[in-house]
């Protein structure tokens, strides 16, 4: 079943629909991006779903492509960051992308750098650390297995591309899963790289350096929301003895890669490219405002922990278009001045409090 | 990915025996196999490749140790130097810790001291620290001796043993060690940091502390 491949007719959805009754045997227990499914994997609920989906994917693609008519990729404006919102068809998703987060104008402005990087002089320290997480990326899927035929080889020359060319940051642990799905989703190495750079440098400065300040920072602005949006929620967690690190660290390093469903992040990162970083606060935000009955549910520390990790597989969290459209629901009013603002704060506190823990010098 | 583990959990209230619960964070360089040593202890199984660790992973496992219940709470943390500022967070509030080095990396041994060290002047003043020589099974690729690590272990007081997540050696025998050398009666576990912990029916712990009831 292609899908994600919008060219899907309405004669092919409803083939689809029909053969609802046979759920089981159509969807294979590997999935479009070469994740293999977990044993507990729920077909049904995900069958469910997809139907629906299938309709909004076709509607989408109808509506891009009378927005794009002859072009492959579109400018900015109103039209065009509701439409992102609404999810970016998967056969553009990689021009997009390119186009919009500025990838495409580094790519021209330093044509032929990436090939020379990969040409070397290299370090061979980073390198071997590279080498030891590459076998180590989503070994869950079929095309991160093999060096010569799969995904990589890929994987390391963007690794080593990319922390060659940018040595503030070097290689962090996270960045492989990233790239790695950005090489599925978009399939161009030299398209990955630019947009690995955009991502570390102008979408998430200081997220990856080697004090990761600006992750630190960004769970300590998400604790200062959810104090103010959701007491109770706040207070819940502290009684436990638990932090807003415990609970949501990989939510921002990963920007939700391996937490959510893949569907769900992909839409996510349609508006990261787009509209900035702000949208994985109001996903952050939003995980937790809409899962309150839930987390006070939860009523000791390890029930905490696998709640706030079942809230991100929930059926909400597989059905990728309600849950973007509630993050914009239910996040609200997320002024970028107030966020600035916020941040700068949060990021004193943590600079102050790493010198006090020894962390930094 | 990380699950919860939790075979074989104590009923609460369920009658004889102590049933206590500690948290154990895990530390030390990328690719020691910190995540390994879990897996195989709270599930049994090993992967060649296991998934690099963004952040930290929690699990639980329980072990029956005479009359007395241990349920950990392990954090399995990330290993690159970098997400060092976020360690405190796990190692803060635990009452044990495994350092993991690499039997096979001489570097991972000098960064497993530093660990040690850090855990010596930051971490819980009563943390029981064992000291893990992991990957035993490529005796052939050694660089790290038996007897040096066991000598340094004995200078700081650390548990040491070297294991093997692969074939499983010492795995077990280590977190049991640790529970065997953890505070368990109420007037020690009260004593350690994070103040006073009951363990209710449906209720098993408050606030960041060791139990015993």
């Amino acid at each position: 079943m292609s899908w994600n491949g919008v060219e899907i007719s309405k004669e092919q959805i409803a083939a689809g629909m029909a053969q609802g009754a046979a759920q089981n045997s159509r969807l294979s227990d590997v999935d479009e991006y070469g994740f293999e499914r977990p044993p507990d994997f729920d077909y049904q609920s995900y069958e469910e779903f997809m139907s629906k989906y299938l309709t909004v994917l076709t509607r989408r693609a109808r509506k891009w492509s009378h927005l794009l008519g002859a072009k492959e990729t579109v400018g900015r404006g109103i039209k065009v960051k509701r439409y992102v919102r609404k999810g970016i068809p998967m056969k553009n998703r990689g021009k997009i992308w390119m186009e919009v987060s500025g990838g495409k104008a580094k790519k021209i402005a330093n044509s032929g750098l990436y090939q020379s990087l990969l040409k070397g002089p290299f370090n061979d320290d980073l390198v071997d650390i590279i080498k030891v997480d590459v076998p180590r990326t989503f070994p869950d899927n079929i095309y991160f297995r093999d060096y010569n035929e799969g995904k990589l080889a890929s994987l390391h020359n963007v690794l080593v591309a990319f922390s060659h060319h940018n040595k503030s940051v070097g290689y962090c642990q996270g960045l492989n899963y990233i790239a790695g799905l950005l090489l599925i989703i978009i399939k161009d190495e030299e398209d990955t790289f630019w947009l690995l750079s955009v991502l570390v440098n102008d979408l998430l400065p200081q997220y990856y350096t080697p004090v990761m300040v600006g992750v630190l920072t960004d769970i300590s602005v998400l604790e200062a929301i959810v104090k103010e949006r959701a007491p109770l929620i706040w207070k819940h967690v502290k009684h436990y003895g638990l932090t807003w690190g415990l609970l949501t660290t990989k939510w921002f390093i990963c920007l939700f890669a391996e937490v959510l469903p893949i569907e769900t992040v992909l839409r996510i990162w349609d508006c990261l490219f787009y509209e900035g970083n702000k949208i994985l606060m109001r996903v952050a935000v939003t995980l937790i405002l809409s899962n309150q009955e839930q987390i006070l549910m939860s009523q000791d520390f390890a029930d905490i922990i696998e709640c706030f990790k079942k809230i991100t597989r929930d059926t909400n969290a597989i059905d990728c278009h309600m849950f973007m459209e509630n993050v914009f629901k239910v996040s609200g009013s997320f002024p970028r001045a107030r966020l600035a603002k916020l941040r700068q704060e949060k990021e004193e506190e943590v600079l102050e409090e790493m010198k006090k823990e020894k962390t930094i010098p | 990915m990380a699950q919860r583990g939790g075979a074989q959990r104590p009923g609460n209230g369920g009658g004889q025996g102590k049933i206590c619960q500690f948290k154990l964070v895990l530390l030390g360089e990328s690719a020691v196999g910190k995540s390994s040593l879990v897996l195989r202890f709270v599930k049994g199984q090993f992967h060649e490749y296991q998934e690099s660790t963004i952040g930290a992973a929690f699990l639980t496992q329980t072990v029956c140790l005479d009359d007395t219940t241990v349920k950990f709470e392990i954090w399995d943390t990330a290993g690159q130097e970098r997400y060092h500022s976020l360690a405190p967070m796990y190692y803060r509030g635990a009452q044990a810790a495994i350092v993991v080095y690499d039997i096979t990396n001489q570097d991972t041994f000098g960064r497993a001291k530093t660990w040690v060290k850090e855990l010596q002047r930051q971490a819980s003043p009563n943390i029981v620290i064992a000291l893990a020589g992991n990957k035993a099974d490529l005796a052939n690729k050694r660089m790290v001796e038996y007897e040096e690590a066991q000598t340094y272990a004995e200078e700081n007081s650390l548990l040491f043993m070297e294991t093997s997540a692969k074939t499983a050696m010492n795995v077990n025998d280590i977190f049991l060690a640790i529970a065997k050398k953890l505070p368990k009666s109420d007037n020690t576990a009260s004593g350690s940091p994070g103040g006073t912990v009951r363990v209710e029916p449906n209720q098993q712990t408050q606030g960041a502390a060791g139990c015993c009831k």
